[in-house]
């Protein structure tokens, strides 16, 4: 949040504040997770971040949060098609977790409102960190989510997915996970909504995962937001002993859009991936940002970013990786890779290492540029025509991304999609 | 390297309060008392001699420095500074006559011989185009007579008390004085061009630096000249709580070319010194500039006490087409060092480098790098940097590179490489891209690692010891940036660097 006090608050900020105020008899939560929507709720009254927040800097909150929809708008009345077939749905519809849900064996599923009540949650809930914006009004807000627990050595067949869906309106929901030691799962996290009348709408959703020693975890975020839509999401993550984690993020959508992937090893031998696609279009605003603290010694991580900015799209990223003193023999390595179609468009990076340990190695690099020229004659000098070639220069420089995923199913799912998003803004 | 644990020890051991130039040189002092204020400003311009307009200048920018905050984002820590409790205001006594170095205090010939500066101008104002010496520093100083000579304005606390080569300089039409100077006699280069590249606004040090900076050098190289010499000032803090507040602005005009030096020392003491220069360059249509510093001020004693801020505005404007403004650091010493020479690209074609090694050890901080600002069409820009950490130090390498909207065809390519040695050091990469424009094409590249454990294999499998291996890898790391420095600076800043790591690189 910002530290300095804001001389008068934006239109936004005071109809989050107002909306706090008539929403919170209907917020469910027993004394301690009050208590902590109470403190959210001061963090938001000193003012949403503004550039001078070095986290937000590309992404000045208080500035481009222009206003704040009412609670309820349209209703969406059922699920979508999951991406993966055959995958158990767990659906939040208008920010309400259902109450018929699929049963998967080795898999206990709670829905959030309950563990609210029970303030089981409760210590879960702090932002984490004075500049946590998205976290502190997710902790306000939350009414509901679902809560999902794999049971150690379970390997799961079919894939989870998780869908957010709304029309319009506000939702903050929240997705906790818990895997445990050894289970292998492919979770899919789907933000989307339907266009409303009055169009407008704010979602603030956080997951949080805790991935179990030696568990494999496949976490998939596809974020196909109306171009109306506010969408502050963020996935927290920590990584067990020798256990692997893969975060895939496709942000093909919203009018403003706030991704934070926010991960921590703590034990040996932990690995991290985080591979990110950011298609941009329009006049949108879509930020990726990525804090990793390589916490013990000996763990690994990689992220691989590629966005397509189009139309007046603006697009950053940030990736810091913070390697702590005691966490010796760390290999980080990350690359930020972007096409830049546009004269309208821009794209801010800011890839950051912070170093503390010595005997380590860690790289990163980040490229902004447009189609080269001489693939573009290559292809043309074949008979294909500019257009299809540029077409499929850019699919193949996002693809490659999608294609080092190694699960058959997954790749075709995922560009699938891509082929959706080409065919409407191709 | 947590294999050598004798090298980490003998990093912890250096003798970082060994300072080489720790001697205080007693002279007397004329001046202002402390603290800031209109009338300490009004003092500052009196006594100075500064027209109407200069004073009016000054006090504009004291009214808007006490409207700024101190920035807090760089990655440093220091005690907070209380900026009434320091001499704004400090020149040595017995100024001499600018025209011969045989009327400068005596004292002050000693201090530059103490510093074993590679100038001899003595000896090349008495004629003497090549010494007879057969000893180490003689070599250096061949080294000058060979590329040519060396002009020099020396400031020593605040005031530029030595002026040298400047007939010659004249010759070629070159005008190389003090600032102050520069003010009483072309005031109308000055006016137009002071505060055009940092502005009385531009941020807290710089607006502090504009109302109150005492010295500094001025450089005019005119339409079509080359400047028949390289330039160079030596900064030296002196006096005890002495802030030093250099302003120095070089304009090369269509077509002309000069190669500054600027290098520095300071004596040992263990209050903090604050030292806020700006540095504007200016170059117009096919112009270069070319900018080099070594900094080895004193970074304090083996508990981090003591030492120099160095908080400092550089920043160079191409603002002709197809001008080059290229800049090249070594920075060694200061307790905290907070430094981003930058390159505003605003000419078509026009081009910016920086090459930079900060070297930190024992408790410094260095927090430095670049903005290459890209305005005009088919700009370019090059970044290298090499930050090495030991000791307890934190070394931050921060950079901007922008392409604006209609800056078509603008080319950077950036890399920071950090090395680190010892495992209480930090090494930090914050970068940031910022691309408006389709056609730019950026690259950024940066690593960190400490030697490799097979490189030193490979050096010492060839009956080379460690230590020097070491020194040899380090030297190849640092190699880019040192052959970008004129000759005579690459050999003091290998020095420098060898001094700075004592114990761990040899």
């Amino acid at each position: 949040m910002n530290m300095h006090a804001q001389p008068q608050r934006t239109l936004a900020e005071t109809a989050l504040i107002d909306a706090f105020g008539e929403r919170l008899s209907q917020l469910p939560g027993d004394g301690a997770v009050m208590v902590k929507r109470d403190d959210a709720i001061e963090a938001i009254k000193n003012g949403l971040p503004t550039r001078r927040v070095e986290s937000w800097h590309y992404t000045d909150l208080r500035r481009l949060l222009t206003s704040v929809p009412a609670f309820e708008a349209g209703a969406v009345a059922k699920a979508l098609a999951p991406v993966l077939e055959g995958s158990a749905v767990l659906p939040v519809l208008n920010g309400v977790s259902q109450t018929k849900l699929p049963e998967v064996e080795g898999v206990t599923v709670q829905r959030l409102s309950e563990k609210l009540t029970d303030g089981s949650v409760a210590p879960g809930l702090d932002p984490y960190g004075d500049d946590d914006a998205i976290g502190a009004l997710n902790t306000a807000f939350v009414a509901d989510g679902y809560f999902v627990d794999i049971a150690g050595g379970v390997e799961l067949e079919k894939p989870i997915e998780f869908q957010n869906l709304q029309a319009g309106g506000q939702s903050h929901v929240r997705l906790l996970a818990r895997i445990g030691a050894g289970a292998k799962a492919i979770i899919v996290e789907r933000q989307a909504g339907e266009a409303s009348e009055d169009g407008e709408a704010l979602v603030s959703s956080v997951s949080q995962l805790v991935v179990g020693d030696g568990a494999q975890v496949t976490w998939l975020i596809v974020q196909e937001q109306q171009d109306t839509a506010t969408h502050l999401a963020q996935f927290k993550a920590h990584i067990g002993k020798d256990a692997k984690l893969t975060v895939f993020v496709m942000n093909a959508g919203g009018k403003l859009v706030r991704q934070e992937v926010v991960v921590r090893t703590t034990g040996e031998g932990a690995d991290f991936k985080l591979r990110g696609i950011n298609l941009l279009a329009g006049d949108t605003h879509t930020d990726t940002t990525m804090v990793l603290d390589h916490a013990v010694p000996h763990t690994t991580s990689t992220e691989v970013i590629r966005n397509v900015v189009t139309g007046k799209a603006r697009g950053v990223f940030q990736g810091r990786i913070n390697v702590h003193q005691y966490a010796q023999k760390t290999n980080a390595k990350m690359a930020c890779n972007t096409l830049l179609l546009s004269d309208d468009g821009e794209f801010s990076t800011k890839p950051e290492l912070e170093i503390f340990a010595d005997d380590v190695v860690c790289g990163h690099g980040a490229t902004v540029t447009e189609i080269d020229h001489n693939h573009l004659f290559y292809l043309m000098a074949r008979g294909i025509d500019e257009k299809s070639a540029r077409g499929l220069l850019v699919k193949a420089f996002v693809a490659e991304v999608i294609e080092e995923l190694d699960d058959e199913a997954l790749v075709e799912a995922l560009e699938e999609r891509l082929d959706g998003w080409f065919s409407t803004h191709g | 390297m947590p294999a050598v644990q004798e090298t980490i020890d003998r990093v912890r051991k250096i003798d970082v309060d060994q300072y080489k130039y720790g001697f205080q040189t007693e002279i007397e002092m004329d001046k202002a008392p402390k603290g800031l204020s209109e009338d300490i400003i009004r003092f500052i311009s009196a006594k100075k001699d500064e027209p109407d307009w200069m004073l009016e200048w000054r006090l504009g920018a004291y009214r808007r420095w006490l409207t700024l905050e101190e920035p807090t984002w760089a990655r440093v820590h220091y005690p907070k500074i209380d900026f009434q409790d320091i001499y704004y205001y400090a020149a040595p006594k017995s100024t001499p006559g600018p025209k011969s170095l045989s009327e400068v205090d005596p004292e002050l010939i000693k201090v530059y011989e103490k510093l074993g500066i590679p100038l001899k101008e003595q000896e090349i104002l008495a004629g003497v185009q090549k010494p007879a010496v057969a000893d180490e520093e003689a070599e250096i100083g061949d080294n000058v007579y060979k590329s040519g000579r060396v002009a020099v304005d020396a400031v020593f606390d605040s005031v530029s008390v030595v002026t040298t080569f400047k007939e010659e300089l004249a010759k070629a039409g070159v005008i190389f004085c003090s600032i102050s100077e520069a003010i009483r006699e072309h005031p109308e280069l000055v006016k137009k061009y002071l505060g055009s590249v940092v502005p009385t606004s531009d941020n807290f040090y710089a607006t502090l630096n504009s109302a109150v900076f005492t010295d500094g050098s001025f450089v005019f190289v005119p339409k079509g000249v080359r400047c028949p010499m390289e330039l160079s000032t030596y900064f030296r803090i002196n006096e005890k709580n002495t802030g030093q507040f250099e302003r120095t602005l070089i304009i090369a005009e269509e077509g002309a070319y000069v190669s500054y030096l600027e290098g520095c020392t300071a004596p040992q003491r263990d209050e903090n010194q604050l030292h806020a220069a700006v540095v504007e360059l200016i170059a117009l249509d096919d112009a270069e500039i070319k900018y080099s510093t070594v900094q080895n001020w004193y970074p304090g004693d083996a508990e981090g006490k003591g030492g120099i801020y160095n908080f400092v505005t550089k920043r160079g404007d191409c603002r002709g087409d197809r001008s080059k403004i290229s800049w090249t650091q070594v920075e060694t010493g200061s307790a905290i060092t907070w430094k981003y020479p930058s390159c505003i690209l605003r000419g078509d074609d026009s081009s910016g480098e920086f090459y930079s090694i900060a070297v930190s050890n024992g408790y410094q901080q260095v927090d430095s790098g670049t903005k290459m600002i890209h305005l005009g069409k088919n700009t370019s820009s090059r970044v290298i940097s090499k930050g090495i950490a030991a000791g307890f130090s934190q070394n931050t390498y921060r950079g901007q590179v922008s392409a604006h909207r209609k800056a078509t065809n603008a080319r950077n390519f950036t890399n920071c490489d950090s090395l680190l040695i010892g495992d209480q050091c930090g090494a930090h990469t914050v970068p940031y891209m910022e691309a408006k424009n389709a056609t730019a094409k950026f690259e950024h590249e940066a690593t960190t690692s400490k030697i490799s454990e097979d490189q030193k294999f490979y050096v010492m499998q060839r009956g080379i010891p460690e230590e020097e291996a070491i020194a040899l890898i380090v030297n190849g790391f640092v190699k880019d940036v040192i052959q970008q420095l004129p000759m005579e600076f690459a050999v003091e800043a290998q020095k420098l660097i060898g001094i700075s790591l004592e114990g761990s690189v040899g």
